[in-house]
């Protein structure tokens, strides 16, 4: 046997060439990037973040920007337990809940107490790293699933008693004392104060939160590449083994449940001073599920790829809102549309079955649109813009709403059948799906955006498993069954 | 205290009503995690669509106060379109959501069924906005009617839900004891493979227990509609996390544990309602699973499976 | 002359409801021996490594390393000690890279805490390059084959027998006493086995590991073995050197049932 063979792999060289192969498009970025020199990396990652607030000197964007880092902190912390360990954890937005409420609680007319930043920070962040401590504890012998659950059941518990909690009756009081606000929380919260700064401004809470981003991006990373690190993903890979290495399975699970709550509660803190107020709802499931849809949708195990999710689940929401004008068009509008089109132009191949399902969809438009001006003349809007006009929508808002409504659940079911027709019939139908779905969009999922994206993020989650389950920026992972 | 104790039989009977519909919820769950493993987190929303649908329809037969057919047609109608509805929503779930993702690592379907939830959640929000909806049962079924045991009243309604959902029990012990179908998805829910390698197929009997749940959760919600009048879009979430609570208890994969863990739920949150206070009434029922898991983790009937390494 | 095994097992039992995995055992190990054990399937000899390594616990008898009792110690614990083990079932750390599988093993002989590692403090960076010394050393016990840029490579890019080659490098990065290899030849071809055979010699010889090995290969058997021990239905019916083993009618009917009988009676036993 020739000895030259070995460690000269073929395959193995080849690697890259057929990656590039599998996704041309993200292939060339990574390689653009790959190429580009240090500094280079730094410029784009560092600067830009940093002095944005000196270019932009937007309120609103600034503030959508510092919830883009709250989201990531949360992201990254979340990642330390599910994504590193694999501890599925649902309840995890009550470690941010427990920051919250705990910062409220020492810093405001409540009690009257009212601690120093400097104190009520490192207390509040310890004080929920042993919440998510007790967490662990009785969870340590419980299966994926089940911890899944369990997990849940503690987040909605500690919601529950965040909301039922301001008539607290204990014996020997004359008068129920109000703990936690109840339904209507705590507010006036004091601001944060550093040394002689105290922190008003969005553009200080942006580099505040800007600063904690980078501070645990570093301590993960550096967690990452320790023993810790290693040991954490070995007990994702495989508990069994990892115990049979001699890894203290279970302290560390505890310790990632700490670490991941400490750097929730921290966020919690930030975030109530930001808000100068805390409520249960703000730490309740759609949290959860939002977060958990930037974790999936950056890629478990990239770092880069939770910003990246935290960056596109904030900002897309905000995209969508009615009321933006960009060039005379509503900006949810092109976005929402600009969407469809990339998806279909990725999704049908060849280029001609695109124009063909694009043409036939906007002459359904017109050819619907002429009969109904000309059947009910006085009840259909002239429109305020170009699609508004192809569309043929009620004059009377209500019956524009309840037709929506209907035809909603027509667009699901007809998407829904689109996945399991056999190719030939696929076209026609999705070019009634997208018609009515033109229809639905303009006259409800438009109008209430916040429902959208929620709505979105469930679609997301559904088509990222089924499609890229590894995320944006996530590598393939490997299991056993 | 003592006024409670003297009403213990009307909770009794409050218990069970409650208990009932959680069994019919708690059923979906252990069947569907008996055959595929998996925890279906969309089944309570499920539960809450089923509500709706039968919201709609009564809507339909009793626009004002007066239904315009006699009021057990309309009952049967609610249940059959709820049950059909939702049974054939659950078999989109399973198609859309669960199928493509059979031989995913475990956290995909998990994640996917996250996305299940959240957008029918989102999709009655949408288009039934956040107002809490009201089943007038009054008008289709007296409130008065009903029988005296001891100082308990059962009222009709009540009553109804129980024998309803013990009837559909029945019917599904039936199904899985004595029928060919019933055969396949007890073998598929002990071994997939070799089930399949028997000439089961597979994919159709997954789809029959998605079937048979969604609509048992679907009859589940318009009892409850009946029941507890007031329904809204957000009261799947905890209802599943009930009936996951009633079927870990029973034992997961277990029918009839399914069946006595709804029960036993039903009873145990009456009672702290009762004993401890209302506020608190979903926070104990997590701290029961909590305390089964860790106690009892293959629950009442449940079997535990060793392990070989 | 130090006459104290460094493993003893001492009248061991387990039973798993209704079967009896394993019945009065008791051998020990010498330190620097190489002992196999052996038997027909399910003779219990996955369970004996379990036994050992504190997966399972027994029902009776007494397990003891270098003297003292392994009772009540988690899994972990054991390996402290210095008892290592490599599965029948590969179990590699799949999705981690063929040098994290190894440096991941050093865990229990390493000592950075939690603040020193965040703060990258010189503790820490020293003893992360000394990790990865060890773990480069014990993959250079295999030549080139998992050395280089093989380091960085995924474990499920890996051939099956560089997965057992991996799986015994994760093992020794324990630093243990005493390794525990199940059917470390499972599924490798002549010349493979062959390799394997040199290389366990040369972990006793070079790497001063004492080792107690599970195998059905007879060749790689013949070719370690200081002693040799034969289970069947969870009993020892033999034990003693290679040669006087293979000889052993009992052994002989327990692989290949009775010359002129019809099956192994269990009877013959009793």
């Amino acid at each position: 046997m020739s000895l030259e063979k070995i460690g000269q792999d073929e395959w193995v060289a080849q690697v890259e060439a057929r990656r590039q192969k599998q996704n041309p498009v993200v292939a060339e970025i990574t390689a653009r990037w790959g190429r580009l020199p240090r500094v280079g990396k730094i410029i784009l990652i560092v600067l830009i973040p940093v002095l944005l607030p000196i270019f932009v000197q937007n309120d609103y964007i600034l503030r959508v920007g510092g919830l883009v880092w709250l989201y990531a902190v949360l992201a990254l912390g979340l990642n330390v337990v599910v994504g590193l360990t694999g501890l599925l954890d649902l309840g995890y937005v009550a470690f941010f809940g427990v920051g919250g409420y705990g910062y409220a609680l020492l810093s405001s007319a409540q009690f009257n107490i009212h601690l120093p930043t400097w104190v009520s920070l490192p207390l509040v962040t310890l004080f929920t790293a042993g919440v998510g401590f007790m967490l662990g504890l009785p969870t340590l012998r419980l299966q994926g699933d089940y911890l899944a659950i369990v997990t849940l059941g503690f987040g909605q518990i500690f919601v529950q008693l965040m909301t039922s909690m301001n008539r607290v009756g204990l014996p020997g009081l004359s008068a129920p004392i109000n703990l936690t606000g109840g339904p209507n929380g705590i507010v006036a919260l004091d601001p944060l104060h550093f040394l002689s700064l105290t922190m008003h401004s969005v553009t200080s809470y942006y580099y505040l939160l800007l600063l904690t981003l980078a501070l645990v991006l570093v301590a993960i990373i550096n967690l990452n590449r320790s023993r810790i690190g290693r040991a954490w993903r070995a007990i994702r890979e495989d508990a069994l083994a990892a115990e049979a290495m001699g890894i203290p399975t279970n302290r560390l699970r505890l310790l990632a449940f700490a670490v991941g709550a400490g750097i929730a509660g921290f966020a919690g803190c930030l975030f109530a001073a930001w808000q100068q107020s805390v409520f249960p709802g703000n730490f309740d499931v759609p949290l959860l599920i939002t977060l958990y849809a930037m974790v999936v949708l950056g890629g478990a195990g990239s770092l880069w790829g939770m910003i990246a999710g935290a960056f596109v689940i904030t900002v897309v929401p905000e995209v969508l809102r009615p009321g933006i004008q960009l060039l005379g068009i509503e900006l949810q509008q092109i976005v929402f549309f600009g969407g469809i089109l990339a998806l279909l132009a990725i999704a049908l191949r060849p280029r001609w079955r695109l124009f063909a399902v694009l043409g036939a969809v906007i002459l359904s438009g017109i050819i619907v649109h002429l009969i109904a001006a000309a059947l009910f003349p006085e009840q259909i809007t002239g429109g305020t813009n170009l699609i508004t006009a192809w569309l043929t929508i009620p004059v009377n808002t209500t019956t524009a709403t309840s037709v929506g409504n209907f035809l909603f659940f027509i667009v699901v079911g007809l998407f829904v059948l689109l996945t399991q027709m056999p190719a030939r019939w696929r076209d026609p139908v999705l070019v009634v799906a997208l018609y009515l779905l033109a229809f639905v969009w303009q006259t409800r999922l438009s109008q209430e955006p916040s429902t959208t994206v929620l709505l979105l993020t469930g679609v997301a989650l559904i088509m990222l498993m089924n499609y890229r389950p590894q995320g944006l920026l996530g590598q393939r992972r490997v299991e056993i069954a | 205290m003592q006024a409670f104790l003297s009403q213990m039989p009307q909770q009794i009977v409050n218990g069970l009503t409650l208990g009932a519909v959680y069994a019919l919820i708690a059923l979906g769950y252990s069947m569907v995690y008996g055959i595929l493993g998996l925890l279906n987190f969309a089944h309570g929303d499920v539960f809450m669509v089923g509500a709706f649908i039968g919201y709609g329809v009564l809507n339909v037969f009793v626009p004002d106060q007066t239904p315009l057919i006699p009021a057990v047609l309309v009952i049967v109608c609610m249940m059959a379109v709820t049950m059909l509805g939702t049974g054939i929503i659950g078999m989109a779930i399973e198609r859309v959501a669960y199928r493509p993702l059979r031989n995913a690592p475990r956290i995909a379907p998990l994640i996917s069924a996250l996305g299940v939830s959240f957008f029918l959640q989102n999709a009655i929000l949408l288009t039934q906005s956040a107002r809490y909806r009201d089943y007038r049962t009054q008008f289709l079924i007296s409130p008065r009617l009903g029988l005296d045991i001891g100082s308990a009243h059962l009222s009709l309604t009540r009553a109804l839900v129980i024998v309803v959902a013990v009837l559909l029990m029945i019917a599904l012990t039936y199904f899985v004891q004595r029928t060919r179908l019933g055969l396949a998805m007890r073998a598929v829910s002990i071994d997939r493979e070799a089930a399949a390698m028997m000439g089961v197929d597979v994919d159709r009997v997954i789809l029959t227990t998605f079937f048979i749940g969604s609509a048992l959760a679907g009859a589940a919600g318009v009892l409850f509609g009946l029941v507890f009048g007031q329904i809204y879009h957000f009261m799947g979430f905890t209802a599943g996390l009930k009936g996951f609570t009633a079927a870990v208890m029973g034992g997961i994969g277990n029918i009839p544990g399914a069946m006595l863990g709804g029960l036993l739920l039903g009873l145990i949150e009456t009672f702290a309602i009762g004993f401890i206070s209302p506020t608190y009434k979903d926070v104990i029922a997590f701290v029961v699973l909590v305390l089964v898991l860790l106690i009892r983790p293959s629950g009442l009937l449940g079997v535990r499976a060793p392990q070989k390494v | 002359m130090n006459t104290m095994p460094l493993l003893e097992l001492e009248a061991v039992s387990k039973r798993f409801g209704g079967l009896q995995a394993v019945k009065e055992l008791s051998f020990s190990v010498a330190a620097g021996e190489i002992v196999s054990l052996i038997g027909p399937n399910g003779a219990g000899k996955t369970t004996v490594l379990n036994l050992i390594t504190g997966l399972y616990r027994p029902d009776q008898g007494h397990i003891r390393f270098e003297g003292r009792d392994l009772s009540g110690l988690a899994v972990n614990a054991i390996t402290v000690r210095g008892i290592a083990r490599t599965f029948q079932s590969l179990r590699l750390f799949l999705n981690m890279s063929v040098i994290e599988n190894v440096m991941a093993a050093a865990y229990p002989r390493t000592q950075a805490q939690f603040w020193q590692i965040v703060l990258r403090r010189p503790f820490f960076r020293q003893e992360e390059a000394r990790i990865r010394q060890l773990a480069e050393q014990k993959l250079a016990f295999f030549g080139e084959r998992l050395a280089g840029y093989r380091y960085d490579q995924p474990a499920y890019s890996l051939s099956y027998a560089n997965r057992r080659r991996l799986e015994l490098a994760r093992a020794m990065a324990t630093e243990p006493k005493l390794l525990l290899l199940d059917e470390p030849a499972a599924g490798m071809n002549p010349h493979e086995t062959q390799e394997i055979t040199h290389l366990i010699g040369d972990l006793r010889n070079r790497g001063q590991y004492t080792i107690l090995i599970i195998e059905h290969d007879m060749q790689v058997i013949e070719g370690v073995s200081d002693r040799v021990i034969v289970l069947d239905y969870g009993e020892k019916i033999a034990e003693g050197s290679y040669r006087e083993v293979v000889r052993n009618e009992r052994v002989i009917e327990a692989y290949l049932g009775r010359k002129h009988g019809n099956t192994k009676s269990a009877a013959a036993r009793a």
